[in-house]
């Protein structure tokens, strides 16, 4: 570490080397720490979770009971131990709130005003933030899986919205229309994906085994169906189709230059591809256990090199290196099945929510600095410079002893 | 200082080393470079070739090869490179969608034609062994393709399913196979059944791998345990978790 800051105090490296060193660092070193926890406001399983990409302060959940909680990710107060505040909810009592479980829910890419939220009673709603009321509904046929509007979309406001229905529904923000349809899957649709580097690049996973990259452009189908055999017709078992994944395809993440794909299914496997041409990379990450019949959110760390996979595996969260497929560390901490993990680019920490109700906060560990002997005693009152939590002071014990 | 330019990921080993280089218990191999080909033969000497009657050449599965090394991508990668010069064959077995086995080409080839001695279809086969074998790294062919690129005819291609070199996948095309290896199929199939078995029964459900590979099988299990223990591990059926008595094996219900 040391021989990375000299070098760039030294002007001999490129400070973005420093950064991705540091970076590197501290995801390597992700624990659960005591002083960091969440809210616990949800009665029922977490199903997803978003931070708002502006300034990473506020994270979205949703819950398996329809109630939606925006938390405070910041930490302002003087202490180390802090616990993420809940700031409001859109709970069981609010008149719009969804009736069955939400599925998916997403900060509106450009600020916080906005989020949409889409679910199992088969609407999706975009809310306003400030009045906690829809701004708009759309209604749909079938359970809404996934939805996801484009992080850096300029020329259009689109959702996509992924159901039971093998059509992926575009919905437009600004006038509210749904016309536009892609048409290509066979079963349903359990999770979309807009591309990071391209605004009119759209992925799709199906239950039917395929991933469908689009170019929403486009007036006919998809432009490539991804197939991980990468059209080597002798090693698939069967000749006809080309298929990402020997089962449901439940998840998609691309990185964050969007020059890769990563896609999980229900075969336990996970796989890589170049998502340019739709080659599969052939990384062998093992088995990466998926028991999922909803959609998976996973994510990919970013400023590090190498990059990181974070991976919800029943009910720990698998951390793979991306391009070299080793598996570097199981997170463990939940009491159930993880379904949703959210990196935090800023401060390389990691949440995760599950089943068991619960958002943890894996956050990098760092040396503590070295408490003098002479000055704790003096200190004893500033209790916010030590380093323990007011749950682990003892209180019965005393000096005079 | 270190004014070479290093990779960022160097630094922070992402192998956690522990302090000191000794290991009591887990030993594990971390070479360098990874050497596919002397693991492969390691792999093979475990084969048990007396049981075939030596009709079968050795069969190694891919998937025993990340048992023993930790990369699984280079592995593949060094699979794909060996195949490609033609060195190694790969075949579909069929009982799995992801087990493959893996060939010496000049083993195959011999017990082949070992084995087609005396037989009213050597010829077909040798023509078969010669031209395609040796040209393509497919591990199934479709109809056009043998008429067309090889110029073989329906009755050549009859032949040469009846020698058990190719077995029909569906209709209009073929997986390249082993012949003979029905047997091999049916031992396999029941030994992995027997050690998950074992691994299965013992008290919650774990064994240390040291103690497993000391166990007597019952007589019905034909393949030595160490052979079968690599494909367990490698296709991981059981998680391998590293302790201080050694590796410890806990089965994995899927």
């Amino acid at each position: 570490m040391l021989g990375f800051l000299t070098a760039r105090q030294a002007g001999l490296d490129d400070p973005l080397r420093l950064r991705r060193a540091e970076s590197t660092r501290r995801v390597l070193s992700l624990k659960l720490n005591p002083d960091r926890d969440v809210d616990r406001v949800h009665g029922n399983g977490i199903n997803t979770i978003d931070i708002e990409t502006i300034e990473g302060r506020y994270m979205l959940s949703g819950g398996a009971d329809g109630v939606i909680v925006i938390y405070d990710l910041e930490n302002y107060s003087r202490k180390l131990q802090y616990s993420c505040k809940a700031l409001c909810t859109v709970g069981r009592s609010n008149r719009h709130v969804h009736k069955f479980s939400v599925e998916t829910v997403q900060w509106y890419p450009y600020d916080t005003g906005m989020f949409v939220s889409s679910s199992f009673d088969k609407t999706m709603k975009v809310w306003d933030t400030d009045t906690l009321k829809p701004a708009d509904v759309f209604e749909f046929e079938g359970n809404v899986y996934s939805h996801h509007l484009s992080p850096i979309a300029r020329k259009h406001s689109l959702i996509a919205v992924g159901t039971t229905n093998p059509k992926i529904q575009l919905c437009d923000l600004k006038s509210g229309s749904r016309i536009h349809v892609l048409q290509g899957h066979r079963a349903e649709v359990l999770s979309v994906r807009w591309s990071p580097r391209y605004e009119h690049i759209l992925a799709t996973a199906s239950a039917d085994s395929k991933v469908k990259v689009w170019d929403v452009r486009r007036a006919s189908g998809s432009l490539f169906t991804l197939d991980q055999h990468n059209g080597e017709k002798s090693k698939a078992s069967s000749e006809t189709v080309n298929t990402a994944h020997n089962g449901r395809v439940n998840g998609l993440c691309f990185t964050l230059d969007g020059l890769y794909l990563l896609t999980t299914g229900t075969d336990d496997r996970m796989r890589l591809w170049n998502s340019a041409s739709g080659e599969n990379t052939l990384v062998n990450y093992g088995k990466v256990c998926n028991e999922s019949r909803k959609k998976l959110q996973f994510s990919v760390s970013r400023g590090c090199s190498p990059e990181f996979v974070f991976v919800p595996c029943g009910s720990s969260v698998a951390v793979y290196a991306l391009h070299t497929g080793e598996l570097v560390t199981m997170l463990r901490g939940h009491y159930n099945n993880v379904d949703c993990c959210e990196f935090h680019p800023d401060y390389q920490e990691l949440y995760s929510g599950g089943k068991d109700s619960n958002i943890l906060a894996w956050v990098p560990v760092l040396r503590t600095p070295d408490i003098e002997e002479e000055s704790n005693h003096e200190n004893k009152g500033a209790a916010g410079l030590s380093a323990v939590n007011p749950a682990f002071q003892d209180a019965w014990s005393s000096d005079e002893d | 200082m270190n004014r070479k330019r290093a990779l960022v990921s160097d630094t922070f080993n992402l192998k956690k080393r522990r302090n000191g280089t000794e290991k009591f218990g887990a030993v594990s191999n971390k070479d360098g470079p990874a050497d596919i080909k002397s693991t492969m033969e390691y792999l093979m000497t475990l084969f048990p070739r007396k049981l075939f009657n030596d009709a079968l050449p050795q069969i190694v599965l891919k998937h025993q090869l990340y048992s023993i090394h930790n990369d699984k991508t280079l592995v593949d990668k060094e699979v794909s490179k060996l195949r490609e010069s033609g060195e190694l064959l790969m075949f579909q077995l069929g009982f799995d969608a992801e087990a493959f086995g893996l060939l010496f080409t000049s083993d195959y080839k011999a017990k082949v034609l070992a084995g087609e001695e005396g037989k009213a279809t050597r010829a077909v086969v040798e023509k078969f062994l010669e031209k395609v074998v040796s040209s393509c790294t497919d591990l199934s062919f479709s109809k056009d393709k043998m008429l067309r690129e090889f110029l073989f005819t329906d009755s050549e291609i009859t032949q040469l399913v009846k020698s058990g070199v190719l077995t029909v996948r569906d209709a209009g095309s073929w997986w390249l196979s082993i012949p003979n290896s029905g047997k091999f199929t049916k031992y396999f199939i029941q030994g992995r059944k027997a050690v998950l078995g074992m691994v299965k029964k013992s008290k919650y459900s774990e064994a240390l791998q040291a103690d497993l590979e000391e166990r007597r099988t019952t007589s019905q299990v034909k393949f030595p345990m160490k052979y079968l223990i690599h494909d367990i591990v490698g296709a991981e059926l059981v998680e391998s978790i590293p302790t201080t008595s050694g590796t410890l094996l806990r089965f994995v219900d899927s």
